[in-house]
């Protein structure tokens, strides 16, 4: 046997398993760092100022209405009897979820050493950064009297004051309050190194001193790097746990009440499918227009990596999908009559509407992903991505007010309309987002360029004797 | 001095080191072998980004920090259960919502935990990355070799310090020039700004 198949060379084709090149065209590492480095060097793009007075008169607009609301009272937004959650814990949720993606694509796919996403994965940390201090902005104000936020602390006082440690909206606080530290800490510790390459770079004195201070003065010596590695296996490692934890314990919020519709098991596992769904769809929304405002980008971020967050966002959107029908069933399944009223009530009341935009999108949208022919047109991903998202709100929405217009008592039944403040202290939230999204594309480097540099072919030893 | 060194930095101030530039990451890790095994240690280099091998051919110790994550993570750990256990189950033990405060009521103090836990952990790695990493610092004597504080990111550059009880200059230049370094610069101490 083993002598006739020896006499046969068989050359396998590889090509076609082989992984897809992480920089197209053959850059190299020199390209790279001046690529991701014009950016920041570059002139400031007329664009940019207008992006940024745009999404700043909002970000100002919603601070306005931030400072109304505390001035005047929590009556000034639509929120009233049933409804006492309604725009704020939404846009929380929304916000809160949405970060996850972040979190899932640069920790979980650098521990299964996806290398794809490399190019993608620092924008996708910003990203969670600043969704969760959109989030943030909300949890304190909506408790009304926001001068009394510290009584959510364990604070020693001599008020007697301490507080309930088995309440899940305290858990809340601790949740968000690790995940902004961790993903700040991730963000910023794997920028480090880059940030001391736009110091060396730097050609003025302010720069120089800016950059220094914020590269803490890394130099990238053996030890250095040494101890970098190690830790940014254990921050992903952390982080990834993070993934999991933060929205089972936002779901538990919903989850441990006794409201009908919030009261259910799978809320953890469904607000986490659909954090990483929003989630995915905002970074497509994100780098698809930055790709073609910085034409240097088109060969780091490849349209093949793009394609893979498109399926990630598909993979998850199913998932919401099963999800769906899964709370419908249990719905009929439980026999329980206010359960089966809440969701009977969801689809047929005067809140209707907000539940068919939801399962309408998101049962469908992103099941065009599906077909290559839609996950490789950019353009298009990048309206269905927005679509995605507009779902994903009204899922949120559906979840947190549609289940408390109706609970058991007949006699409490209402409806809920959000007041222009609830509205523009939301595209406040939105405006404070994109501003600092953009002070973050136009001051630091939005790509690691030293992991990128890591794994471009050639750049490693080639261990030629003793290895 | 034989030979005429480039020199960067002050001469009046004492010698740091000799620094070296090579183009390949393979070139950097030959040259790091041939000075070592000459009985050199205290050698450093400077890469872009982290080469595969070279701290093993460096003879770096393994990297502490997974024990200061550790650390962090049973510290996190006592003080999230003593701050929940002590007062919600000790000082002032009261039902809410029918959750028991004895300690079949663990459960409850589960997330705070995880949340503190994965914190401080994280706290942990990052404090450790930076001070045992010799950070943060302002400045650095390799920031007076004017090629390096510039080209930093293209380069890979090596160090031998003076301070190495075996270091002579002559010799050092000789086997990084044997090694195929190039732009091997004498790098000195800056005057201090103090006095």
């Amino acid at each position: 046997m083993s002598a006739s198949t020896s006499n046969e060379t068989v050359t396998p084709d590889l090509s076609a398993i082989a992984r897809p090149p992480q920089v197209l065209n053959n850059r190299g590492p020199l390209w790279v760092t001046d690529a991701v480095c014009s950016i920041v060097e570059g002139k400031t793009p007329l664009w940019w100022y207008a992006a940024i007075s745009i999404s700043g008169t909002f970000a100002a607009i919603g601070g306005a209405c931030i400072l109304y609301m505390i001035i005047t009272g929590v009556g000034v937004w639509g929120s009233n009897s049933p409804a006492f959650w309604a725009w704020d814990i939404t846009n929380f949720i929304f916000w809160v979820s949405m970060a996850h993606a972040g979190s899932f694509i640069s920790a979980v796919l650098f521990l299964t050493r996806q290398r794809w996403s490399l190019s993608v994965s620092r924008a996708a940390e910003a990203m969670t950064v600043f969704a969760i201090v959109c989030a943030g902005v909300y949890p304190a104000i909506h408790i009304g009297r926001v001068w009394f936020v510290w009584f959510l602390f364990p604070v020693p006082n001599n008020y007697g004051m301490w507080p309930n440690f088995s309440s899940p909206l305290l858990w809340d606080v601790f949740a968000v309050t690790s995940y902004l530290t961790v993903s700040s800490l991730f963000w910023f510790a794997g920028m480090i190194p880059d940030l001391a390459v736009l110091r060396d770079r730097a050609t003025t004195k302010i720069r120089k001193f800016c950059y220094g201070v914020a590269s803490l003065g890394w130099l990238g010596t053996a030890r250095q790097w040494r101890h970098y590695e190690s830790m940014y296996v254990v921050l992903a490692g952390l982080t990834s746990v993070l993934v999991v934890t933060v929205t089972t314990i936002v779901a538990s919020d919903c989850a441990t009440s006794v409201i009908p519709g919030w009261h259910a098991t799978i809320f953890p596992f469904y607000f986490m499918v659909g954090a990483v769904y929003s989630g995915c769809a905002t970074v497509l929304t994100l780098l698809i227009p930055l790709r073609a405002l910085y034409p240097q980008l088109k060969d780091l971020i490849t349209p093949a990596q793009l394609e893979k967050v498109a399926m990630l966002l598909l993979m998850m959107a199913s998932c919401v999908g099963y999800v769906y029908v899964y709370e419908l069933f249990c719905a009929w399944y439980s026999g329980n009559a206010f359960e089966r009223g809440a969701f009977w009530e969801r689809f047929h009341g005067t809140a209707a509407w907000y539940a068919i935009t939801c399962l309408s999108i998101n049962l469908t949208i992103p099941q065009l992903f599906w077909f290559k022919r839609v996950r490789t047109c950019l353009p298009l991903v990048f309206v269905l991505a927005i679509l995605c998202n507009v779902g994903m709100w009204f899922e949120r929405f559906m979840i947190v007010t549609t289940s408390l217009l109706h609970d058991f008592l007949p006699s409490a039944w209402g409806n809920f309309h959000p007041s222009i403040v609830d509205i523009l202290t939301a595209t406040g939230t939105l405006g404070i987002f994109f501003t600092l999204f953009l002070l973050f594309i136009r001051f630091v480097p939005i790509m690691s360029m030293n992991e990128l540099k890591a794994v471009l072919p050639g750049t490693q030893p080639q261990h030629g004797e003793g290895h | 001095m034989s030979r005429h060194l480039p020199v960067a930095g002050s001469l009046a101030e004492p010698l740091h080191a000799v620094g070296a530039r090579f183009d390949t990451p393979d070139a950097l890790i030959a040259a790091v072998r041939s000075i070592r095994a000459a009985g050199y240690n205290a050698v450093d280099c400077y890469t872009p980004y982290p080469i595969h091998g070279l701290a093993e051919e460096l003879k770096a110790p393994k990297s502490l920090i997974s024990f200061l994550v550790l650390g962090g993570a049973v510290t996190a750990i006592a003080l999230a259960l003593t701050m929940q256990l002590v007062p919600s189950s000790l000082i002032y033990p009261l039902v809410v919502g029918g959750k028991p405060v004895n300690f079949s009521g663990l459960p409850q103090y589960v997330p705070i935990t995880v949340a503190l836990t994965l914190m401080l952990g994280a706290l942990a790695a990052v404090k450790g990355m930076i001070l045992l990493g010799g950070m943060p610092r302002l400045n650095h004597p390799m920031l007076a070799w004017d090629l390096f504080a510039k080209d930093a990111s293209r380069g890979f550059f090596l160090a031998v310090s003076a301070r190495d009880p075996n270091f002579t200059l002559e010799k050092v230049t000789e086997l990084l020039e044997t090694s195929g370094a190039g732009d091997i610069t004498a790098i000195h101490l800056e005057p201090s700004d103090d006095e």
